[in-house]
């Protein structure tokens, strides 16, 4: 099996490690029957916690293992994967804690005090190997980090953590073999089976700090393609062919950059605008840039039964026909709100990071999958 | 009946059952005569009416029963101003508002409110109910502070009709409230998130009833109206359509069918929706017309002569 082969590799580079280090996570036995905030107490000590309490507080009405809120990398593998053995499925958990860390620069946050660098990277390889299912035959190490995964890493000394994860990673799909069909079928001809589309960014919002104060009446006569109505909005209305994009500039300095296809789009943008600012004579400076939202769009390619998953998924959905014609989805680990259409269209917003939107989608696409028409 | 002669006992006779004298008020100890207790509220009525009295209200009881969860709970007096009243009455009234505590003040008001939307389109006393305790339930959290008193209490009555099982559209309740649907939706959406509450969902056939009475179709277009509609849902043929567009489209395709044929733009006024809404979805159920009809429909305009949008 394709996805054994890295994990199993990894698990026999672990064997001299692992023993000594089980107390991180335990029997799977004693953590399942704690339920999940002893698991995640147990499990996260320390500056590592920061996840675990980032977990715990987007814990909704569901529990752990409530609908796909928590569940990142185990819903790719397919329905099956909710059922895996009680190890596996603290395998994904531990790993999707991880993994739902915004942008790979934080995942050395929590970790970097007690684990090594090396760690790091070996954690980012269960997001590599287990995201990448999807991506094809060659693409289980083709990783969103490209500086991170590589079959060199694979030989570094792992930590307790990794380690036991990807050990039990391991021993869970073997345990898996009679439910693995979907699984093994993954595995023989990815390709063709695991057709899952990405979404793609169809909006950035952004805002930037000038730093200075602008004469907004001056910049509206000086520049080009600015509208000024200070009796219907207190901005300039400012716009740029390339990227295409449109920026609300303020008086006190401020600026809000909307319309980019992406995060390196917004940011040129904002750039451009500020570069507009100061050769109309202000001192602008270019500070505190940040993405505020990012909206991405996408299409399961067939019909969704919206009644259905109003009612399974009560708790996150609002469907009413009569005020919107989607679903609204609000989703609790990564804190985002998905429209979701009959037509299988899937808008997803809310997000501060791209990984966000990949996250949302990957785990909604199987309980879609599930109210297939 | 009071309930402090159980408490009671004489001393002379401890196990003695007392006796009740209502007229007096006492309550007496049968064996030796002694009042044990006296000055008993009696909670007889209040009036004695007699059947040769013909009134339209019935006085043998004074004031409005209690309303524990959705009035005040203390017992206070409140001073109505109908239409004969003088100037002492309307400053007694005012008095009385300016001195009302908050709460209890938008409870009032709402439950006027929701009655008076209720009997515009003749709803139920137990709709009024279970709205204004909505309303009740929603005020003690304060999670609809800024919003506007009538829009939540549009919300409350929208939320009551669909518990009840008798739905009502949102254009509906705007008709017969002064708030925008925009309004009255987002209140609906916050209410529903404080109360944490699941309603079913909304069907065609909830509509089938009012709207063809309201239409004056009879009976047997309104049953294979709401046939059409279920069959167009089971064979998927109207995909992200509201129910109401179907039950309009459905009601068109029946009545169209039939003798007493009923326009688009009628149908749309009745349902809320758009004449051109109402021919899209049509134009959806044209195709399989022969299917959504029942099988014992007596066809005054055979299928293939049915109009085309």
């Amino acid at each position: 099996l394709q996805m054994n082969s890295p994990a199993s590799h990894l698990g026999s580079g672990l064997g001299g490690d692992t023993p000594s280090h089980h107390h991180g996570l335990g029997g799977p036995s004693s953590i399942l029957g704690g339920g999940p905030s002893s698991m995640l107490n147990s499990h996260l000590s320390g500056p590592g916690s920061v996840m675990g309490m980032g977990l715990m507080s987007n814990q909704g009405p569901g529990s752990v293992l409530g609908p796909g809120s928590i569940l990142g990398p185990s819903s790719i593998l397919g329905p099956s994967s909710i059922n895996m053995g009680g190890s596996h499925l603290m395998a994904n958990i531990a790993a999707g804690l991880l993994l739902s860390q915004q942008g790979p620069s934080s995942l050395y946050v929590g970790s970097a005090t007690d684990r090594g660098p090396a760690s790091n990277m070996n954690l980012n390889i269960n997001p590599g190997s287990v995201m990448n299912m999807g991506g094809g035959p060659g693409s289980v190490f083709q990783d969103h980090n490209p500086g991170s995964v590589g079959p060199s890493n694979l030989a570094v000394p792992m930590t307790p953590l990794a380690g036991d994860v990807l050990e039990r990673y391991a021993h869970g799909t073997q345990a898996l073999s009679h439910s693995a069909i979907p699984t093994t079928a993954m595995s023989a001809a990815p390709a063709s089976v695991l057709d899952i589309p990405s979404p793609t960014l169809q909006n950035i919002v952004s805002t930037v700090n000038l730093g200075v104060q602008l004469d907004l009446k001056k910049i509206a006569l000086h520049a080009r393609n600015a509208e000024y109505n200070p009796k219907r909005f207190a901005a300039v209305i400012m716009r740029i062919r390339e990227p295409r994009t449109t920026a609300l500039i303020f008086s006190s300095g401020k600026m809000v950059c909307t319309g980019a296809k992406s995060e390196e789009a917004s940011r040129l943008a904002a750039r451009k605008y500020a570069r507009i600012v100061q050769k109309l004579g202000f001192a602008a400076k270019f500070t505190e840039f940040k993405v505020q939202n990012m909206v991405g769009s996408c299409d399961v390619r067939f019909p969704i039964q919206l009644e259905g998953l109003c009612i399974t998924h009560g708790q996150f959905s609002t469907y009413e026909p009569e005020l919107f014609p989607g679903l609204i989805y609000r989703m609790v680990k990564p804190r985002v709100v998905l429209l979701i259409f009959v037509s299988g269209k899937v808008v997803i917003t809310g997000a501060k990071f791209k990984k966000e939107i990949d996250d949302a989608f990957s785990q909604i696409y199987p309980i879609l999958k599930g109210f297939k028409k | 009946l009071s309930g402090s002669g159980m408490s009671l006992s004489c001393p002379n006779h401890p196990g003695a059952h007392l006796v009740e004298d209502h007229r007096a008020g006492d309550v007496i100890c049968p064996e030796c005569g002694l009042v044990v207790g006296d000055r008993l509220v009696d909670v007889g009525t209040e009036w004695r009416s007699f059947s040769n009295e013909r009134s339209g209200t019935d006085p043998s009881r004074v004031g409005a029963p209690e309303n524990p969860l959705l009035g005040s709970s203390d017992l206070s007096t409140s001073i109505a101003v109908g239409f004969g009243s003088s100037e002492g009455d309307q400053s007694l009234a005012n008095a009385q508002r300016k001195s009302m505590n908050n709460l209890d003040r938008q409870m009032t008001q709402a439950m006027s409110v929701i009655r008076e939307m209720s009997e515009r389109i003749h709803l139920a006393k137990s709709i009024q109910d279970q709205a204004a305790r909505t309303f009740r339930d929603v005020l003690d959290t304060k999670v609809l502070k800024g919003k506007n008193s009538e829009a939540q209490a549009a919300a409350c009555l929208y939320i009551a009709c669909r518990k009840e099982g008798v739905p009502r559209t949102f254009k509906e309740i705007c008709a017969v409230s002064r708030v925008s649907k925009k309004d009255i939706g987002k209140c609906f959406k916050l209410i529903l998130k404080s109360l944490e509450t699941n309603l079913e969902q909304i069907t065609s056939a909830d509509f089938m009833s009012r709207f063809c009475g309201n239409l004056d179709l009879p009976n047997m277009i309104q049953a294979a109206a709401t046939r059409i509609a279920k069959k167009a849902v089971e064979l998927d043929l109207v995909a992200g359509r509201s129910p109401i567009s179907i039950a309009a489209a459905a009601i068109y395709m029946a009545s169209q069918a039939s003798a007493t044929k009923k326009s688009a733009r009628e149908i749309g006024e009745i349902a809320g929706a758009a004449e051109v809404t109402v021919k899209q979805t049509y134009r959806l159920l044209y195709p399989k017309a022969a299917q959504l009809f029942p099988e014992d429909f007596r066809f005054d305009t055979p299928i293939d002569q049915l109009p085309l949008s």
